[in-house]
């Protein structure tokens, strides 16, 4: 007995001798565990976030992550603009942040290509062998073959709307784009507004809605520059919405109270938003369910064979030669797993990216369980899809058309000279 | 002890009859560049913080830069696509209706409250409540401003409720009806300040010529017009000067209430500057808007400013 307690220790003290030779190694090579083992000695990872209000479950994601050795310090700014210039300042720093949030698409390689954030494809192998990961996410992040950053969380788009309203006017969840208009009209008719939309930040997500449903081919040729913004199915989409702000489908943008209040007061009946949007129902005390359901948005053309489901993901990059990289892939990883995404997901009341963690709330279990089972087309959402300066001339040409509702064409020009512009640039 | 000594040698006169007196220029000399080592921090300070940045700024608009990696030369390709840009022509305009409605309003307001409020009994409590919103800040105003002006907020329930016409109009969609109401909401923060700056200037009016000109039978308008505007002329160059530089460069408003849309079409070049820059990641673009406007906001003051102070010279 004495022997073999004798034995442990010394098996202990070597393996904690092996694993300190492993963690931050003496040469000053911050990168030398290289095998994802967590670090010998508690770590503080510096993080940054634009998402402030989000600390809370950060910091309860400490306690889940401290018996790795690995607790975040965490900062989080408000302002999402001050946010991405301070990270792209941090980097003509020595103090390159070890662990940060960032965007997909085209600001992702950017930093990809100033070699600023540290390579996770083994990572990404690692949990796609686990099945943490469904099928397409790594597309988010895989830039000339090779992936950076992993995914902090996933949005999946989709109509939430008002149980009551419904309830009260006998109408069904529709599952046809001919029934979704038959909804709309029975609301108008008793003077109730179908549908939510603004003229800022999401101008642009009927757009996505109507073209992804319409034809997804264009919606990704739009992606590639393969698709012109003037193509016959990209005018029709457009002309689609203008019919519906014309038939009296959304509410005046000039509204600016929050689509949350709008959707729980029953002054729209629906309302087309990521899943985000299910924290900020409850927190005017709408509950899942009972007051408000999600429903995906019904193809726009009955011809179009798959199901669309716009994915919105945010990523969680390691910074290149940050002090504790290492640490913060190994945090990088876990986070990946089931158990650090089980507990985000209760913490948030979201839904996580790893299929095995468990969504508590049901409307939304019941829209990942569909997704998981590939009843949809994910498609990327329009914002990181599209290349910036693209994005940014739609900003002003979908929110002048949200607001004014003008022939669509002389703004579907602009926008296509602008993605021939890009794209020329490219070659 | 040494350096105290030391400090003092140069000041000690030669004694009487010493031969060889020092050069008489060497303790001025001294001096002047004593005196001259004091201001180099406050110097450096000002090449570090205001001099430098303007130089990089400007540096910056000759480039291409997306805030990573180094700058690329382009020349003068950021100024060209600025010119080039229609949503450029839309902030020119509202930036220039924002420096007319800012002069109109709440200078215009502002002295009107002061005369109203001068030489009557408790006019400090006649001002008090337009100086109230001076405390808060831009946004908040912004915001405030935004639940009273919305389709369906204050303003068009209220008009609805008085039957009065206006209950249509959609004060935060149409430009360039946008900017006018932003601009209100600009004067209900701003004009109680410029009525406690032209209160000063009333009473420092000195009160003999006043008395003389009302013997001489002037009241009212005639006697604002020719005897208290003219020696309100300092006050109003320092008033009017600020409002001109404020107005110039207004964003906290506007990014609060409408960020410069629907599209563009609230957007002033402050704005601009800032999309550009941090929302579009396009610095030299940014930078150029900047530069722009910094040569606009330099030369609208040094004019304004030699005009009137040329004109008080006359005086």
């Amino acid at each position: 007995m004495r022997k073999s307690v004798c034995a442990t220790a010394a098996l202990s003290a070597l393996a904690l001798t092996l694993a300190a030779c492993s963690g931050a190694s003496d040469d000053g090579d911050p990168t030398a565990t290289g095998d994802g083992d967590a670090p010998a000695e508690d770590v503080t990872i510096s993080f940054y976030t634009d998402k402030a209000a989000w600390e809370p479950s950060f910091e309860e994601m400490n306690t889940v992550s401290e018996p790795e050795g690995l607790t975040l310090s965490f900062t989080g700014y408000s302002d999402p603009t001050a946010y991405d210039a301070f990270v792209k300042q941090a980097f003509r720093t020595d103090s390159v942040p070890d662990l940060f949030t960032w965007h997909t698409g085209g600001q992702l390689a950017e930093l990809v290509e100033q070699g600023l954030v540290a390579e996770t494809t083994d990572l990404w192998a690692e949990a796609e062998a686990n099945g943490d990961v469904p099928e397409g996410l790594i597309d988010n992040y895989t830039i000339d073959g090779k992936q950076y950053c992993v995914p902090l969380n996933v949005v999946y788009w989709t109509m939430y709307y008002n149980k009551n309203i419904f309830d009260e006017h006998g109408l069904e969840v529709p599952t046809t784009w001919e029934e979704l208009e038959t909804v709309a009209d029975t609301l108008v008719e008793n003077d109730v507004v179908p549908f939510h939309q603004m003229n800022i930040i999401f101008e642009f997500v009927w757009f996505q809605a109507l073209l992804a449903g319409h034809s997804p081919e264009t919606y990704e040729g739009l992606q590639t520059g393969e698709a012109s913004y003037t193509d016959p199915e990209v005018v029709e989409v457009m002309e689609q919405w203008g019919e519906m702000m014309d038939n009296g489908y959304f509410i005046d943008p000039g509204v600016s109270t929050d689509p949350q209040t709008l959707l729980s007061t029953g002054e729209v009946a629906m309302a087309y938003f990521g899943t985000f949007f299910t924290g900020q129902l409850d927190s005017v005390g709408a509950v899942s369910g009972t007051d408000y359901g999600v429903f995906p948005v019904p193809n726009m053309n009955p011809d179009t064979e798959t199901n669309q489901m716009i994915l919105e993901t945010g990523p969680l990059c390691v910074g290149a030669g940050a002090e504790n990289e290492q640490a913060a892939l190994d945090y990088s990883a876990w986070w990946m797993g089931e158990d650090a995404q089980g507990a985000w997901s209760s913490s948030r009341g979201d839904v996580s990216f790893n299929p095995k963690a468990e969504v508590a709330d049901p409307e939304l279990a019941t829209l990942v369980e569909a997704v998981g089972n590939d009843e949809f087309q994910v498609q990327m959402r329009y914002l990181e899809a599209t290349p910036l300066p693209v994005y940014t001339l739609s900003t002003e040409i979908f929110g002048d058309f949200v607001t004014n509702n003008p022939d669509p064409v002389p703004g579907l020009e602009r926008l296509q000279a602008e993605a021939e512009a890009y794209w020329a640039e490219q070659e | 002890m040494t350096s105290r000594t030391s400090l003092a040698t140069p000041t000690t006169p030669p004694a009487a009859g010493a031969p060889g007196p020092a050069p008489a220029n060497k303790p001025r000399d001294t001096y002047r560049w004593a005196s001259r080592s004091f201001a180099l921090p406050a110097l450096a300070i000002v090449a570090v913080l205001l001099y430098l940045p303007f130089l990089w700024t400007t540096y910056l608009s000759f480039t291409e830069f997306n805030g990573l990696g180094d700058p690329e030369w382009v020349g003068l390709e950021k100024y060209r696509e600025m010119f080039a840009d229609a949503g450029f022509f839309t902030s020119v305009r509202n930036t220039l209706l924002w420096v007319v409605g800012t002069l109109v309003l709440p200078v215009g307001l502002g002295l009107f409250i002061a005369v109203l409020a001068h030489d009557i009994k408790g006019s400090f409590w006649y001002r008090l409540p337009f100086l109230l919103p001076y405390a808060i800040s831009g946004v908040a105003v912004g915001v405030i401003w935004t639940f009273i002006l919305q389709t369906g907020g204050a303003l068009s329930e209220a008009l609805a409720f008085l039957h009065l016409p206006g209950t249509e109009l959609r004060w935060l969609l149409d430009a360039p009806l946008n900017t006018l109401v932003m601009i209100v909401a600009a004067t209900w923060q701003g004009a109680g300040v410029n009525a406690l700056l032209f209160g000063i200037g009333l009473q420092s009016i000195p009160k003999e010529p006043i008395e003389a000109a009302r013997l001489d039978g002037a009241s009212g308008w005639t006697l604002f017009r020719t005897m208290t505007w003219p020696m309100l002329a300092p006050l109003t160059t320092v008033v009017v000067g600020l409002a001109i530089v404020g107005s110039l460069k207004t964003f906290d408003i506007i990014w609060a209430m409408t960020k410069g849309g629907p599209g563009r079409s609230s957007e002033t070049l402050a704005l601009t500057m800032y999309k550009e820059t941090f929302v579009n990641n396009d610095y030299g673009l940014g930078a150029a808007v900047a530069v722009l406007l910094t040569v606009v906001t330099v030369a609208a003051s040094v004019l304004y400013l030699r005009r009137q102070l040329s004109d008080s010279k006359e005086l």
